[in-house]
């Protein structure tokens, strides 16, 4: 078929032998490193006796039984290896034992130690350290089982490649064909396919007869490409005469001879590589892993601190180390991993709603501080269906509608060229629609038929009605089908006129073969000659259409004349026996694979979110660019430097690189470049788009792109996108149209197929991000007033304000749903129209976040728990002065007169009634300064007055908490089951003042920040 | 971080920490304003009382050999210690303490708690009403013997009046002829059963062998500072050597109860063992 330029191409190859990666380290990455590069086939240009040679086969008798299974010895059965799996203990391992939860093992360990040396030490030793040791580990269990259930369903990569292997193949060995199992075909088999058949290996082909396969899932592009014994093409991807293990045999029958089995196929590497590859931790892992660096350098810092000072103090050294590992495993937020978990699986709820399904949990996030996206061009920015986009007819070029909706501009219809031209394109057309689809629209129905056909005949059923009625009408008598040699279609028809006996001669092909056959040209439905001004007219629409990168047939007619061809006159296909020139011009129709209409719009906001969307296609770079234009990727007035050069009309050497913003990369050229070029190339142009990309080049673009720090999300549907699928932060696959394979390899899964839903990932990415954030602020915040009280136990010898049952009830119990429900706080500012963030400097946890938390809203929390501590034993009798260093009497269990301020004297079960009532009273204040504490963790920056109380979740989870604070305070039982204690009403009140004065301090914190942006205050406080 | 940055920050959270340590006295001293000087805002965790036991032990064991003073030095020093305050010389300020008698009787009011009559007399309680367990004449108390002493008093509330129990039901039988008016009685006996027998004879010193009621209440540390608890001495007389015995001791009243929970409340329990080879 003519393209607007010839597909003169020339693509990456194979048998270069560039060692781009010195780093070997070991055994497997030299397998990968080497999985990377062209595939290495060679058969393609030798002669059908070379191959025979080598493979020591004869090309009619086939193998002998004998060598066939010394071959299959030798290669192996012709199979796709699976990777060593992991097995699922391990799996659920790396879940229980990964990431947060070894922050919380070390904390169950620590309390089981600690609990060993107080059972080795003490005669009665309180049970906290081992209850706690028993809540961590059932808290990480639990999660871990969780997040196990959560991922079980992935990772079936080798799984769905094998899907695609045939399972029969036809071999010819020892002159007989036989039907063998497709695994024991071996290398130097003659194999015969069939239309509808499956590749059985990678074959070099020795005969064809009409042969078309569907190379789609290599490179991506669903036009079937002819195959033929000839080699056309140095590249063995792009040559005629090889053809591929599992691709689809379209039509025709061919013969060849198997070149390479299993692994060694060009889709046996691909496999390979893909379900090989490493992937990198997911950004929020990473930040998860800072985070815990940061809360064990807090924990160890305080844990040593005071350890010292207890050794000061004059404690014993094992009293000094229980205080230690107390003190570290306070620090320990309990409830985050839950917390973390829980939001991220709300949040891919909530993505899976909107068409956006996550495979990964920890996906969720990653769309947010993606910088960059990889897309693949055919079936996710295009709609994967070829449409006619413009036509040329009486002088001029009318647009056509390709929206899918037909939204879209209609042209002028009413000439009456239109109407030859489009009774050519209907008659000259072998398409038809499938049976039983007249319900459905016209653009969706099922075609029967080449891409192009299908094309032309939903636009000529769009624009003039049924096809069928006007085949019917116009009969067809003869027809030469096209071939590569003629470039041509033929057919004779009828008149639609029944008197008019004349025979109508429609033709359509390669506009340049069309036009050498025409004589006259059609114009405002009127025969006129052909002349010079005419073809250069011609040749400039011819130009400018294919420089839009689409795909150009030319159609020509004529009415034969009756006196020659008298009704009944034997048309003879094989040897033309009419008139085949000096044809009636009607016009070019020209086609193109057409932008999804919500992609252009998804392409800007990414623009305006700070992505660069770069074009990583198998298709040709002229209609690359084209699509690259009409969507957006390229923005319009930014030039390549092959623009620059035709305008300044220099030579492309002359232009400055720097001056284009945009460029287009030929996959052929990126094989020859070295690292620091193709660094130079991401780094400097703002617009890339690479075309003619093999599978192993994408996977290559979207290292480089790491290489440069960012965080690449990838688009794709084909196999062919699946190694660079995996490799990405975040693979992204089409759900309609997208292949088994690049579901599998893909973190997330489009399920509409639209693009546009990675903008809705990239939002609620940056959303959760931030909420994330909110929430762990929230959270950590608790931290300090959960310790300090036990730090002043040790310090100052008061009788213990909180205890451990009482910080679990705050970490597991009320702190969970506020804290989640912070996963549901709307955006405070427009987060698309920021830039992503730099991961090396935008952390999910900082040391701003921690000054705030720990060091400023934390002890305004911690004091507030005091106070209703001291409220409560001054209200005893115990005044505050007298608890300074009454913690040894206090508890002495054999001291049961011991002295209040008053003079009164309490036995040991009574005070310790009242100091769990303290306990008690400091867990509400807790909850009481967590109100506030919610508050204004809903907002960063803004006032809560102007982010206002819509989260209703959030107002939940405030009555949910103080229910629950309630609950268990007051709940008969509660006493023998938690030792939590009813309260007098007034002393809930005590930590009221507190609370707010955490609102208002907040609240001045925020206006200052927003009165001075980038001011100290943004500076130390801004998290 | 520049130095000056740090310096900054620092100066911040000087700042800071001295504002919020101002507000948090601040609000202490509030709520100090709103206390009673002489009794405590709640008293139900108090009361009821507990009745504690003199000399104590961890786990409540008193294990001793007669002959070996070394085992129950530390017992007869807390009780001397404990009784130094109980001296007849001690108690001569007319000023300061009143006698009360040597017989049960009633509540002893000396007005309101809040009014202005000040500091209140406190009645006396001379160390010599608890007979051979006062350690004025046995400085032993009866260790030496093998019949240890026990000093018991009920718990220090103020303003609380115990009230005698106005009905036999829930007492004991054995512990009935004890019940007398204008007096907390309290009874001894095994906590097993078939340790009844081994415990010999109890024999109760004090007014009335229990707590009279003229030394209610108690005015609290600030109007009532030298304020005597009335005290009851146990003495076991003729114990079973080398046994484990469990003894529970009791106090009855109608506004004295006890918990499964407090060992001390309204009662405690002692495990002696009088080892002799």
């Amino acid at each position: 078929m003519g393209y607007g330029k010839s597909d003169s191409y020339r693509v990456a190859t194979t048998q270069d032998k560039d060692d781009r990666s010195p780093k070997k380290k070991k055994g497997a990455t030299k397998d990968m490193d080497d999985l990377k590069k062209e595939v290495p086939i060679t058969e393609h240009k030798m002669s059908v006796e070379e191959v025979c040679r080598k493979f020591q086969t004869d090309l009619v008798q086939g193998l002998t039984n004998a060598k066939a299974a010394e071959f299959l010895l030798r290669d192996g059965p012709n199979a796709l290896t699976p990777p060593p799996t992991t097995p699922e203990w391990v799996k659920f391992c790396r879940q229980l034992f990964g990431g947060f939860s070894i922050l919380l093992w070390t904390g169950a360990i620590l309390c089981f130690l600690a609990y060993a040396i107080q059972a080795a030490t003490e005669d009665e030793p309180a049970g906290d350290n081992l209850y706690l040791g028993i809540v961590l580990t059932a808290v990480v269990v639990i999660t871990g089982c969780f997040s196990y259930f959560q991922e079980a369903k992935s990772s079936k990569i080798m799984e769905s490649f094998k899907n695609m292997v045939p399972q029969q193949a036809l071999v010819i060995r020892e002159g007989e064909k036989v039907q063998i199992n497709a695994e024991e075909v071996v290398a130097g088999d003659l194999i015969e396919v069939k239309g509808g058949d499956r590749i059985p290996a990678d074959i070099r082909v020795t005969s064809a007869h009409g042969c078309k396969v569907d190379n789609s899932s290599l490179t991506g592009e669903s036009e079937p490409q002819s195959r033929s014994p000839d080699c056309t093409h140095d590249n063995p991807l792009e040559t005629r005469n090889v053809a591929f293990f599992s691709t689809n045999c379209v039509e025709g029958t061919a013969r060849g001879i198997v070149i390479c089995t299993g692994d060694r196929t060009v889709m046996g590497r691909i496999a390979t590589l893909t379900s090989g590859l490493e992937t990198g931790k997911t950004p929020i892992a990473v930040e998860i892993e800072h985070f815990i660096h940061i809360i064990t350098g807090v924990a160890v810092f305080l844990g040593v601190t005071f350890f010292i000072l207890a050794i000061i103090l004059g404690y014993t050294w094992l009293e000094a180390v229980i205080f230690l590992i107390g003190i570290i495993v306070a620090n320990v937020p309990e409830g985050l991993l839950a917390t973390v978990t829980v939001c991220l699986t709300l949040t891919a709820k909530r993505m899976a709603k909107k068409n956006c399904l996550v495979k990964n949990l920890e996906a969720v996030e990653t769309l947010g501080s993606t910088s960059t996206i990889c897309s693949d061009k055919t079936g996710t920015l295009t709609q994967n269906r070829m449409t006619v986009a413009h036509m040329w007819f009486d002088n001029q070029i009318h647009e056509a509608d390709t929206t899918e909706d037909q939204s879209g501009a209609a042209f002028d219809k009413s000439s009456v060229t239109w109407l030859s031209l489009s009774r050519v394109a209907a008659l000259c057309n072998r398409a038809q629609f499938k049976a039983g689809q007249d319900s459905v629209s016209i653009l969706k129905r099922d075609v029967a038929g080449d891409a192009s056909e299908s094309a032309l005949l939903k636009c000529i059923e769009l624009s003039c009605g049924s096809v069928r009625m006007m085949r019917d009408k116009n009969k067809k008598v003869a027809e030469i089908p096209f071939n590569s040699t003629n470039k041509y279609q033929l057919s004779v028809h009828e008149t639609e006129d029944p008197n008019d006996n004349r025979y109508l001669l429609v033709m359509k092909g390669a506009p340049e073969r069309i036009l050498d056959r025409c004589s006259t040209i059609m114009l405002q439905g009127k025969e006129q000659p052909m002349d010079e001004e005419m073809k250069e007219a011609f040749q400039n629409a011819y130009m400018e259409l294919g420089g839009l990168g689409e795909r150009v047939l030319g159609f020509c007619h004529l009415l034969l004349p009756e006196d020659q061809y008298p009704k009944g006159f034997a048309f003879d296909t094989d040897d033309v026996n009419f008139q085949t020139d000096n044809l009636c011009f009607v016009g070019l129709m020209s086609m193109i694979d057409p932008p999804r209409a919500a992609v252009p719009d998804a392409v800007g906001k990414c623009r305006s979110a700070g992505i660069k969307v770069i074009m990583v296609t198998g298709d040709h770079p002229i209609t690359a660019k084209a699509i690259a234009k009409g969507v957006g990727i390229i923005s319009e007035g930014n030039e390549t430097v092959e623009d620059i050069a035709a305008r300044l009309n220099i030579p492309v050497s002359q232009v400055n690189p720097r001056d284009a913003k945009a460029c287009v990369i030929h996959g052929s050229d990126l094989k020859d470049l070295s690292q620091d070029q193709m660094d130079d190339i991401l780094r400097n142009h703002t617009e890339i788009v690479f075309a003619r990309t093999s599978p192993q080049q994408k996977l290559i673009i979207v290292e480089g792109c790491q290489r440069l720090g960012a965080i690449v999300a990838v688009t794709g549907d084909g196999v062919n996108d699946s190694p660079a699928l995996k490799k990405a932060d975040i693979g992204v696959a089409m759900g309609i149209s997208g292949s088994d394979v690049s579901k599998q390899a893909a973190d997330m899964i489009l399920l509409d197929d639209n693009f546009a839903s990675i903008v809705t990932g990239v939002e609620e990415g940056r959303l959760i991000f931030d909420n994330l954030k909110k929430s762990i602020a929230y959270t950590l915040t608790s931290n300090i007033p959960e310790i300090t009280p036990f730090l002043f136990f040790i310090i100052v010898n008061i009788p213990l304000p909180l205890g451990t049952i009482t910080i679990l009830c705050i970490d597991l119990g009320t702190d969970m749903v506020p804290a989640i429900s912070l996963a549901y706080e709307a955006a405070e500012s427009d987060i698309m129209k920021r830039q992503p963030r730099n991961p090396s400097r935008d952390k999910l946890v900082n040391e701003r976040l921690i000054s705030i938390a720990y060091g400023q809203i934390g002890m305004i929390q911690a004091l507030g728990g005091f106070f209703s501590y001291f409220v409560i034993l001054a209200e005893n009798g115990f005044l505050p002065s007298q608890l300074v260093g009454i913690r040894l009497n206090w508890d002495d269990r054999s001291l049961n007169d011991l002295e209040d301020s008053y003079g009164q004297q309490w036995t040991y079960e009574q005070r310790k009634i009242v100091e769990f009532t303290c306990h008690t009273a400091f867990f509400v204040s807790i909850v009481v300064v967590q109100w506030a504490d919610l508050i204004i963790c809903k907002t960063r920056r803004n006032s809560v007055f102007q982010q206002g109380m819509k989260n209703k979740i959030l107002i939940f989870g405030l009555f949910e908490e103080t229910a629950l604070a309630a609950f268990l305070s007051y709940c008969p039982g509660m006493d023998v089951a938690l030792r939590m204690y009813p309260l007098k009403p007034t002393w809930w009140f005590c930590a009221f003042p507190y609370s707010f004065l955490i609102f208002v301090y907040d609240e001045a914190r925020k206006l200052i920040l927003r009165r001075n942006p980038g001011g100290w205050v943004e500076k130390e406080t801004y998290y | 971080r520049t130095t000056c940055s740090s310096f900054k920050i620092t100066l911040f959270y000087v700042i800071f920490y001295g504002c919020l340590a101002g507000i948090f006295i601040g609000t202490i001293q509030a709520m100090l304003l709103t206390l009673s000087e002489y009794k405590p805002t709640w008293q139900d965790r108090v009361a009821p009382p507990g009745l504690t036991h003199t000399p104590r032990s961890d786990k409540a064991e008193l294990a001793f050999n007669p002959r070996a003073v070394e085992t129950f030095l530390a017992h007869t020093k807390a009780l001397r210690e404990f009784l130094d305050k109980y001296d007849e010389s001690k108690q001569k300020d007319q000023m300061k303490f009143e006698d009360c008698g040597d017989q049960p009787a009633d509540y002893k009011n000396r007005g309101d708690l809040d009014s202005d009559v000040g500091v209140r007399k406190a009645c006396r309680f001379s160390r010599a009403l608890l007979g051979p367990c006062s350690g004025l004449e046995d400085t032993e108390f009866g260790f030496k013997e093998g019949k240890p002493c026990l000093i018991v008093k009920l718990n220090r509330i103020v303003n609380y009046r115990p009230r005698p129990p106005s009905s036999n039901e829930s007492i004991p039988e054995e512990a009935q002829p004890k019940v007398q008016p204008n007096v907390i009685p309290i009874y001894c006996t095994s906590k097993k059963e078939e340790d009844a027998d081994k415990i010999g004879e109890v024999k109760y010193y004090g007014i009335g062998e229990g707590f009279p009621l003229q030394y209610y209440p108690y005015y609290g540390k600030k109007l009532h500072p030298q304020y005597l608890q009335p005290l009851v001495a146990l003495q076991f007389t003729n114990l079973t050597r080398n046994t484990d015995l469990r003894i529970e001791c009791k106090v009855f009243g109608d506004n004295i109860d006890y918990s499964e929970k407090d060992r001390y409340q309204g009662r405690f329990e002692v495990k002696i063992q009088v080892e002799e080879s």
